[in-house]
């Protein structure tokens, strides 16, 4: 099956496991310009990201409306699965939930050393997991 | 849909396109001392100095990592800087990085199971604060407060992208308590700001400051400020100093006593 890998501001590491897995694949990052500006995004952070990419060999860099570029792109290399990294940005899942329309979404999981389901308060999240997170 | 290009050499020629590219960006006028990619990311981690971390990470000064900008946007994996400061051994320094660490997957964990639930309180303030204006007064958002060290603050946020964690809790304690504006507006602004901007980090922290996401509000005093900031701040005029008091007499300015500190509340730490 033909991939195309998306990166997001959240997972900007050219050696993650993702883009080994799809090495051929197309690698492209879109700027949202509506998101940049409703959230009056920093030019620091902008260039950051930026000069993240590209460390990324074969990048193709994007500004428009995420979804509609990710769409255009779908079309133009043909390809019928997006691969990506999950993030609990809701911005993101909004737009991961929309491609869901048009294509199939393969998201690797970022990896903690432990998951606890619905944590509070630090404290408590923290004696309860203090092991986990202080064992190699 | 334009494709951008990737063929530019050297920070300022970047810098030069991506105003032209994006012209409603405010042009910051100096380069951030962070430079984006995993190789800058990793360098910054072979220079930390983690032995010196667990005694000298609450003061403005003293070694931190700095690391945020490449853990939150991913250059670096959390897991990948967990692991390498486990095999430093064990020491007081590596375990509270590493709890620091654990405080990011916390919220991130929040963020998850509350969605964008997170932008609003995510439980009952424990001091008032229905009369707190919901928009940043423009003096914050341009760094001209009046208050030397807060305006320090500010153009150090503006001029780097980041900003030391104790200093966070000052500018957000101070937006919120002090100014009495919604921990929200303050949110948003410095979300754009931060490099490592981040939704659960950014929002649930100030969150925590405001007391809607912790058991008490955050404050500080001046003496706090001099003993952790002082010697990377200009020095505030003494007259009318907002922050020259005791914990109980700004409890009572500014949450009417409503709401009864303990008796010292030095450390930068959360609890
Ligand atoms: C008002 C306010 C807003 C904040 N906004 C953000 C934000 O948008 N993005 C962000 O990443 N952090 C945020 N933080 C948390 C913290 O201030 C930064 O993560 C930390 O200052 C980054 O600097 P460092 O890499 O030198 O940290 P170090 O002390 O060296 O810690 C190493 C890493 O642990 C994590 N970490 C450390 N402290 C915290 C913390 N209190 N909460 C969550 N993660 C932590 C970060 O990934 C950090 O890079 C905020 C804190 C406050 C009080």
């Amino acid at each position: 099956m033909a991939a195309l890998i998306w990166f997001n501001e959240d997972g900007l590491n050219p050696q993650h496991q993702m883009v080994q897995d799809y090495a051929d694949a197309p690698r492209v990052y879109v700027f949202d310009v509506d998101y940049l500006q409703q959230w009056a995004i920093a030019k620091h952070r902008i260039q950051f990201i930026y000069e993240s990419l590209l460390e990324i060999p074969n990048i193709e860099i994007y500004k428009g409306e995420t979804v509609a570029v990710l769409r255009q792109l779908i079309t133009d290399y043909e390809v019928n699965e997006v691969v990506t990294t999950e993030t609990p940005n809701h911005l993101i899942k909004s737009w991961q939930d929309e491609l869901l329309r048009y294509t199939s979404l393969i998201t690797y999981p970022e990896v903690y050393p432990t998951i606890d389901s619905r944590p509070r308060r630090f404290s408590h999240y923290w004696r309860k997991c203090d092991r986990e997170w202080l064992t190699l | 849909m334009k494709r951008l290009r990737t063929d530019l050499e050297g920070r300022a020629a970047i810098a030069d396109y991506l105003q032209a590219e994006f012209p409603f960006l405010e042009d910051a006028g100096v380069l951030s001392p962070y430079p984006g990619g995993r190789s800058a990311g990793l360098e910054r981690l072979e220079q930390f100095q983690l032995e010196k971390y667990g005694k000298q990470r609450n003061f403005l000064d003293g070694e931190v990592g700095r690391l945020s900008p490449y853990i939150s946007r991913g250059c670096i994996e959390l897991e990948e800087v967990r692991q390498w400061a486990l095999k430093r051994g064990k020491s007081n320094s590596v375990e509270k990085f590493v709890s620091e660490l654990a405080w990011r997957a916390f919220f991130h964990l929040v963020y998850e199971e509350e969605g964008d639930r997170i932008l609003k309180d995510m439980e009952k303030p424990k001091v008032s604060m229905r009369q707190h204006q919901t928009t940043l007064p423009e003096d914050i958002a341009n760094g001209e407060t009046g208050i030397p060290s807060m305006d320090t603050f500010i153009a150090m946020l503006k001029e780097t992208g980041y900003l030391h964690n104790h200093a966070r809790m000052y500018l957000a304690s101070y937006i919120v308590h002090f100014r009495r504006v919604s921990w929200r507006a303050g949110a948003d602004w410095m979300y754009g700001l931060l490099i490592d901007g981040d939704f659960a980090s950014n929002h649930l922290s100030w969150q925590w400051v405001a007391s809607t996401f912790s058991h008490k509000p955050y404050i500080f005093n001046r003496e706090n400020l001099e003993r952790y900031a002082g010697s990377v701040l200009p020095g505030d005029p003494r007259k009318g100093d907002p922050f020259n008091y005791s914990y109980e007499e700004l409890s009572e300015q500014l949450f009417g006593g409503e709401y009864q500190p303990e008796r010292s509340r030095t450390s930068g730490s959360y609890r």
